[in-house]
């Protein structure tokens, strides 16, 4: 590959000075390969989608590939688990915890970005540090807290939506602040300046120069966190009884029930699976360009 | 480094001195410290409903954490949370002793380790194969991204169910002559884990690095490709110096979440989990929401949270996140 042109007789395709896509960092055929395997190996989410129009009977007796498809356990899956409460559970929790996060994180990622203050290096460990916090040690205190001032005040809080919405916040502010703060990195600073020397207040500022140009940031961050909240299972399972049980949880359950039975509900799992799934989805795809490139903003300062 | 006047342009921002005010800042307009000479000041105090809540919700639960680690905290005290009995660091000895908090650390460690090797390799390749344009390749950067969107609970269903002894990742397995038997229970669990984690989470690393190479200049590959390099020179020398920095931090981050990870074990295996797959997260689980026994459930959290600290400090070293404002 690497031989030298014969001065003479260049090789097609190979003109001294003429690159052929120096982009290509794989030869193809290792390029094909790597993307029909990697594409190959998402087998998994087509069977899934299979196997939620696939007849119960067939997938229960084993049969890898359905005779008929059949709609039937989408129809069927709202009547075996109560999956509209379920989303709508999920729903309100994790978007109200994305919202309070992303309103208040709004200030304090303000401050973060463009002022300079005692403590800001510290307050953005922080930020990052509290993610790491392992949930498992941040549900159990909650836990014992909620129950103890429930059982004082003779309102069970444990699986109140409120007490969801309260520990979904220990991710979400720390993420929701997290990104504002990239997001405001991003935005020049000369229009604050520029409204300043007009005579415009900080909090003037704040109002009609930074809401207005963080509006899309805002939007991408209240969705981001609510992703986080959507995909929880450890917080829920404590925190939920079964009115307010989030999707996530009633589809855990709903497998592990299913499991056991004699007619295990395969067909119906799936189609819950594909109808929690699919929103996630589509918002991640919607946001995939902010996605990837909040992950670069997050490490570029090397 | 302390951080330049708010307003300075980014480029002056970069050179301002720390601390004392040099005289290249002096000279600048704004020589007021941070801009006070801008009606309104510095409000800081917009930071203060989020420095409130981040106390109440995440502060004060952690104090309580380490606060029950030392104390005899199970469902008949629970509601006592100031009188139960305190037996200092008898939690701990416990955990140590009874042997199941060092195997879960094990357990975890391994798995985390592991994932995240095996995901080094397959995101690599990925963010390789799709930097040159073709036809599709849209479509295919979108689908390389759905192992990792789909929530894990689904993705842990889904894998349960295929993972079944007469599913179909067994009859897959048998293709190639491979009797794949038990996967949810018993010894291969663990692996069970490490295979359904890495088919979920190479899109992390695949992602990292793409962000990395978008900061490869064009003209590095064509100098390097004019050079007459190979393709396994051209990564060596132009693109993996180029990511290092990312993915790196996409390396930490990863092991940090897999460690972390309760919901895939959880819902992939079960509980009570098998004792080979038995992680750390979800031991804590366990100890604290099955058995009841809050003191030691606390107790295993800090010693989690102190395990994690290793690689976290790495991570934030190396990401300069506290970076001055405006210097990107």
């Amino acid at each position: 590959m690497a031989a030298p042109a014969a001065p003479t007789a260049p090789r097609a395709g190979r003109r001294p000075g003429v690159v052929r896509n120096p982009q290509q960092l794989l030869p193809t055929w290792l390029q094909r390969t790597v993307i029909v395997v990697l594409l190959l190996s998402m087998a998994p989410v087509a069977y899934m989608a299979l196997i939620s129009v696939s007849p119960d009977v067939e997938v229960g007796a084993g049969q890898l590939w359905p005779s008929r498809l059949v709609l039937s356990n989408y129809v069927a899956v709202w009547s075996s688990i109560d999956l509209a409460t379920g989303l709508v559970n999920s729903l309100v929790a994790s978007l109200a915890a994305g919202v309070i996060a992303t309103v208040f994180g709004l200030g304090a990622a303000y401050c973060l970005a463009r002022l300079d203050f005692r403590g800001r290096g510290p307050f953005l460990n922080a930020l990052v540090g509290f993610q790491i916090i392992p949930g498992t040690m941040i549900i159990l205190p909650l836990f014992v807290v909620f129950s103890s001032v429930g059982a004082a005040i003779g309102v069970p809080l444990i699986g109140q939506r409120p007490t969801l919405i309260v520990t979904y916040l220990t991710f979400a502010i720390p993420f929701a602040t997290w990104l504002l703060v990239t997001n405001l990195r991003q935005i020049p600073t000369s229009f604050e300046e520029a409204a300043m020397i007009d005579g415009l207040n900080r909090f003037g500022v704040l109002r009609k120069i930074i809401f207005p140009l963080m509006l899309p940031g805002m939007l991408v961050t209240v969705v981001f966190s609510m992703l986080v909240g959507w995909n929880d299972v450890l917080f829920a399972n404590v925190l939920t009884n079964p009115q307010t049980h989030t999707v996530a949880i009633q589809l855990q359950a709903f497998g592990s029930a299913t499991e056991t039975g004699a007619l295990p509900l395969y067909g119906q799992l799936m189609a819950a699976s594909l109808i929690s799934s699919a929103p996630v989805v589509l918002l991640y795809m919607i946001f995939q360009r902010q996605l990837v490139g909040g992950l670069a903003a997050g490490g570029e300062k090397g | 480094m302390t951080v330049p006047p708010a307003l300075a342009a980014p480029e002056a921002a970069a050179d301002a001195a720390p601390r004392e005010p040099g005289p290249r800042r002096a000279a600048r307009p704004t020589s007021g410290r941070r801009g006070r000479r801008f009606p309104g000041g510095r409000p800081l105090w917009l930071m203060l409903p989020t420095l409130l809540l981040l106390v109440l919700v995440i502060v004060v639960p952690f104090l309580l954490a380490v606060w029950i680690g030392f104390l005899d905290l199970d469902q008949y005290t629970l509601r006592q949370l100031f009188s139960a009995p305190f037996i200092g660091l008898k939690n701990y000895s416990e955990g140590f002793a009874a042997g199941q908090l060092l195997h879960s650390i094990w357990i975890s460690a391994a798995f985390s380790v592991l994932t995240t090797a095996f995901c080094l390799p397959v995101g690599l390749l990925a963010a390789l194969a799709v930097n040159s344009a073709f036809r599709g390749r849209g479509l295919v950067r979108s689908a390389f991204l759905i192992p990792y969107v789909i929530p894990s609970f689904v993705t842990a269903m889904v894998w349960r169910f295929l993972m079944r002894p007469d599913g179909a990742f067994n009859d897959f397995l048998a293709v190639f002559g491979i009797t794949g038997g038990q996967w949810l229970i018993g010894e291969q669990a663990f692996w069970a884990l490490v295979i359904v984690d890495t088919w979920a989470a190479w899109p992390f690393i695949y992602m990292m690095t793409t962000a990395g190479m978008q900061a490869i200049p064009d003209e590095l590959y064509e100098a390097a490709a004019l050079d007459g390099a190979g393709w396994v020179a051209r990564i060596r020398h132009v693109v993996l110096p180029g990511i290092r920095h990312q993915l790196l931090l996409g390396l930490l981050l990863s092991t940090l979440a897999h460690f972390n990870n309760f919901t895939l074990p959880y819902v992939l295996l079960g509980s009570p989990a098998p004792d080979a797959a038995l992680t750390l997260p979800v031991n804590i689980f366990q100890t604290s929401f099955q058995f009841f026994r809050f003191g030691l459930g606390s107790a295993m959290s800090v010693i989690s949270l102190v395990l994690l600290m290793i690689p976290a400090i790495y991570y934030l070293r190396a990401s300069k996140l506290t970076a001055a404002p405006g210097e990107d």
